[in-house]
């Protein structure tokens, strides 16, 4: 800290020496991809779902416009952000409830090899590509699917359960199938460092393993948990393979949405849906570090 | 090197493992050649890129077509919706990298319009003559009396159906029937659906209904609303999307009855399910996907190329095998001359029962579909609330 | 005691709870992925299971004429590890940067998460448009690009994460012994950290392999392997891209299994390695997800 501390205190008095600050030089790089290759074009399509659309292109013109924010709220579109909003919030929730025994199991109650090979095992669907593996889900939970033979050849129903596929059911369980690793790998990180003396200091004061786990693992791995509940968050969120394989007729996300509205060169609106997003989102994300201290919490926890 | 190598050239022959390996290896200097940029001219100056929908691709066949036509063919799936691929066009770089184009006709006027495709000069195309009248007089294809769009494959939709669930169907009411409820799907693309329930409204239920394939303001509330009970009622077991989606529903039976693609009964027949090609009294709704020339391509001097590659689509190998292998039909008669000439790689008798067959569905009633009916966003927004409901 | 052996000791009832539920999620992963792995086996066009009697290998045989799927595979691959390369290193010197940093590290923190939340298709687009007006020609490189911006949030976070068991006076007590700031970080955050750049580098990959909405607008003339099969999926798949799937499975499996093997045969006591464990098969545990250092005793 000491080091640090002095390091804040003393202000270079030429460009090369604010350059040699580690912070500045640290970020850069990250900066430079976000801003060039994030914030640039995000500037443009905000500029752009200001413009109208020109009927006699069927592209857009410079006019300055709320058209498109206005039929943001007028034709239907904000129900689909609520929802889809809502199903990234509630397949984040599940995933982490299940990834953190899973992640327990691996980061504290097993031996390095078994450790190893449960985290491979973990990874290695994902090199097989998402979308068939969705589309399996079909195969396995529709009428004539694996699920449906087995009940009715055991006999628990007569008839093959309607409900387990083209449901809400269906998009859940596809989703937790295809994005339970990412919440599994950073609790896991996290997890796998609790120092041995921490934990063996709190069997030593005569708590049980769920004490233990309650009051002492719980809050030191807070940054992989919330970290693996970002990450399901936002691919949930941007995500359309799950919803349009195994949701009802004609379920929708944003991301689906998206492409309706520009399958009709409907541009603006499409710039604005995704400007909305981006808004949204970062409101949110704003709020829950105020409320929840989110940057704080990856500080270091020194223990 | 003596081995040219283009990425995404279904043009390789099939691969011996070493071979692989070396085109691997040989493949990853070309990725890397590709990235710094090197100019057009390196390529082989009769090669043509395809960007088209994966319906209209043959494969390790086009190497037979290059052997016909003299031009080499490196196709490219583009995804097939009508959507990405005008963005790509209009915003994106797909100018840059693709000659030629395949896609659902409706958007040809606003390509143009806006300088992203050139005309056809149909002098260049001997063939274009034999093209089928009424799929060269399609109104889409033309515009400010140029003609952009070359129609590549053309049919008429219906629906498909499991004989042994619900018998023989004659009427797009099956698909509204309540005895089938959580039985029946549709696509999810108003393009289709809303064609197919307009011809049900207007001539089974008597609906005041112009065009189907071009609704008013008040027919499309019509058309929208009855779909949307429907699907409040839980009519449909869901809505598919792309071809696989499709030919799942019908060969595991998730449902009976659907309105769809002509070739995934072809598909469910070869997986070994009775399933047939309804012949509905309201009739056909008619498609067609087109090729368009890019101004990339004309840019790059590959036009009079691209005119020997259309020319070659409608020679007659292309067809017959295409309808071979998909059991699509590109519009021309010189599909069965060539099967004439050639009868030990194309059966004569099964090309002519092809072109027959969807000869005859357009004699009789059939809606043209059109990716852009004067309402077109209007369509999408009624879409939209029928997802919400 | 050696340091490796596993360190929450739990009641059996609790043992039970948590394998179970570690069982359920490993199946849920894993259900789809063994089903295409079975039906890859059926040597008809439907996708669906066969009895193993009628099992056939004639996908696989297929698998390696299919050109389209080869190279859309070479390009996958190509992507993800030119993705994860740059990806990784970028964002750990970001967790760092954040470490290092004053009051501004919340601001830094979330800029870089709210770039997770633009939609695939339009970063895509308005990348693709950036690039145009640059005359970039669309190739795997700007495919990169993209998806290097798409990883880097989560390279990041991981980084970061891996990084809160680095306290500041271990860095403190480095420097006082003399360690510039590169080599505080070579020798005690680096190997502190590797299992957290190890992840960041396979999560990496693994988002930039399955990933498709920025792809399509960024691809050059050969498209990566998620398009390939979306575009398969739209219009007409070959049962080789359920084979590909199967082959993937399998020679991970026999991976897994060759691991096993040897780490059976090599076993130490306490879950580690015996001496006599040849130098390379250490290598392969690299990833000790719980190794703990000695600076953490």
């Amino acid at each position: 800290m000491v080091a640090e501390a002095s390091e804040r205190l003393v202000r270079p008095q030429t460009l090369a020496g604010w350059l040699c600050r580690p912070a500045l030089a640290l970020s850069l790089p990250a900066m430079a991809v976000l801003v060039g290759l994030g914030l640039a074009p995000l500037a443009l399509i905000a500029i752009w779902s200001f413009w109208s659309f020109d009927p006699a292109t069927y592209w857009i013109k410079p006019e300055l416009t709320f058209a498109a924010y206005r039929a943001l709220f007028e034709t239907g579109r904000f129900p689909v952000f609520v929802r889809t909003i809502g199903l990234a919030g509630v397949t984040a929730v599940f995933c982490t409830i299940l990834a953190f025994p899973a992640a327990a199991v691996i980061g504290l109650m097993s031996g390095p090899r078994r450790a190893a090979i449960l985290v491979v095992l973990f990874t290695i669907p994902f090199f097989t590509s998402a979308l068939i593996r969705s589309f399996a889900w079909r195969l396995v939970l529709g009428r004539t699917g694996i699920v449906n033979e087995v009940l009715v050849a055991v006999g628990v129903v007569d008839q093959p359960i309607e409900w387990l596929l083209f449901s809400n059911f269906a998009v859940a369980i596809g989703m937790i199938a295809a994005y339970l690793p990412f919440a599994v790998m950073p609790m896991v990180l996290v997890l796998a460092r609790i120092e041995l003396s921490v934990i063996r200091a709190s069997g030593d004061l005569g708590a049980g393993f769920w004490t233990t786990l309650r009051r002492i693992v719980l809050p030191l791995s807070l940054p992989g948990v919330i970290a693996g509940f970002l990450f399901v968050f936002v691919v949930a969120l941007g995500t359309s393979t799950e919803i349009q394989l195994l949701g009802g007729a004609g379920d929708s996300s944003i991301a689906i949405m998206i492409n309706d509205v520009m399958r009709v060169v409907n541009f603006p609106l499409a710039f604005a849906i995704a400007t909305s997003v981006v808004v949204l989102m970062s409101v949110l994300i704003l709020l829950a570090n105020r409320w929840l201290g989110l940057s704080r919490m990856f500080e270091d926890l020194g223990t | 090197m003596k081995e040219r190598v283009e990425l995404g050239s279904s043009t390789a022959l099939a691969l011996t493992r070493r071979q692989l390996l070396q085109r691997t290896t040989l493949g990853a200097g070309a990725l890397a050649i590709g990235a710094l940029g090197l100019p057009r001219t390196l390529r082989a100056a009769r090669q043509i890129n395809f960007w088209a929908s994966a319906t209209l691709d043959i494969g390790n066949d086009w190497q037979a077509f290059t052997k016909e036509t003299g031009v080499d063919v490196a196709f490219t799936d583009n995804g097939n919706d009508p959507g990405p691929v005008v963005a790509k066009l209009a915003a994106g770089n797909a100018n840059d990298i693709y000659d030629v184009g395949g896609l659902q006709g409706g958007s040809e006027k606003e390509l143009a319009k806006q300088g992203l495709i050139a005309p056809w000069d149909t002098s260049k195309i001997p063939n274009y003559g034999t093209i089928w009248q009424w799929a060269k007089d399609i109104p889409y294809l033309s515009y400010q009396g140029k003609i952009y769009g070359i129609p590549a494959v053309i049919n008429a939709d219906s629906m498909i159906a499991l004989q042994d669930k619900v018998g023989k169907v004659d009427s797009y009411g099956v698909v509204f029937d309540p005895k089938l409820k959580g039985k029946v799907a549709m696509e999810d693309a108003w393009i289709n659906s809303a064609v197919f329930t307009a011809i049900y409204l207007k001539n089974s239920e008597n609906e005041k209904i112009a065009e189907p394939g071009n609704l008013t303001r008040d027919e499309l509330g019509l058309v929208m609303e009855f779909l949307i009970k429907k699907k409040k009622d839980g009519q449909f077991r869901t809505f598919w999307n792309g071809w696989e989606q499709g030919v799942q529903l019908v060969a595991n039976q998730e449902v009976w009855v659907m309105t769809g693609w002509e070739p995934i009964v072809y598909a469910a027949r070869e997986r070994g399910i009775n399933a047939y090609y309804a012949v509905p009294k309201e009739g056909y709704e008619g498609w067609a996907n087109n090729t368009i020339l890019l101004k990339g391509a004309v840019d790059r001097g590959l036009s009079d190329t691209a005119h020997v590659f259309a020319n070659g689509m409608l020679a007659g190998y292309y067809g017959c095998k295409l309808g071979t292998m998909r059991g699509y039909v590109v519009p021309t008669d010189n599909n069965g001359k060539y099967a004439g000439t050639h009868p030990d790689a194309f059966d004569p008798a099964k090309v002519k029962a092809l072109a027959d067959h969807v000869k005859d569905k357009f004699a009789g009633k059939v809606y043209w579909q059109n990716t852009r009916p004067d309402n077109f966003q209007l369509y999408e927004e009624w879409w939209q609330k029928l997802r919400n409901a | 005691m050696n340091i490796n052996a596993a360190t929450l000791e739990a009641s059996t009832g609790a043992r039970a709870l948590f394998l179970g539920l570690l069982t359920l999620g490993l199946v849920l992963i894993y259900a789809p992925a063994v089903y295409l792995l079975l039906a890859s086996f059926n040597p008809g066009m439907q996708l669906g299971l066969v009895p193993p009697t009628e099992f056939s290998l004639s996908w696989y045989r297929a698998l390696l004429g299919d050109n389209k799927l080869l190279f859309a595979l070479t390009e996958s691959i190509v992507v993800g590890l030119a993705t994860a390369i740059i990806a990784t290193p970028i964002g750990l010197s970001a967790a760092l940067a954040f470490r290092v940093m004053g009051a501004r590290r919340g601001t830094f923190f979330l800029f870089i998460l709210f770039v997770m939340f633009v939609p695939g298709t339009i970063q895509g687009l308005g990348l693709s448009v950036i690039f145009k007006e640059l005359s970039i020609r669309p190739s795997w490189v700007t495919v990169a690009a993209a998806h290097v911006l798409w990883a880097l949030p989560f390279a990041f976070t991981v980084s970061l994460v891996s990084l809160a068991v680095v306290r500041p006076n271990m860095i403190a007590a480095a420097r006082d012994l003399g360690a510039s700031y590169w080599r505080a970080f070579i020798d005690v955050t680096l190997p502190l950290v590797r299992g957290g750049v190890i992840s960041s580098f396979v999560f990496a990959f693994l988002l930039s392999f399955n990933e498709y909405a920025r792809a399509y607008y960024l691809v050059g003339r050969q498209n990566t392997l998620p398009l390939t099969m979306f575009g398969a999926m739209n219009s007409g798949a070959s049962p080789t891209i359920y084979a590909l799937s199967g082959a993937v499975l399998i020679i991970s499996f026999a991976l897994v299994g060759a691991l096993m093997i040897v780490g059976y045969r090599h076993a130490g006591p306490g879950g580690g390695w015996k001496k006599s464990a040849p130098a390379s098969w250490k290598l392969l545990m690299l990833w000790r997800p719980n190794a703990r250092s000695p600076l953490l005793k």
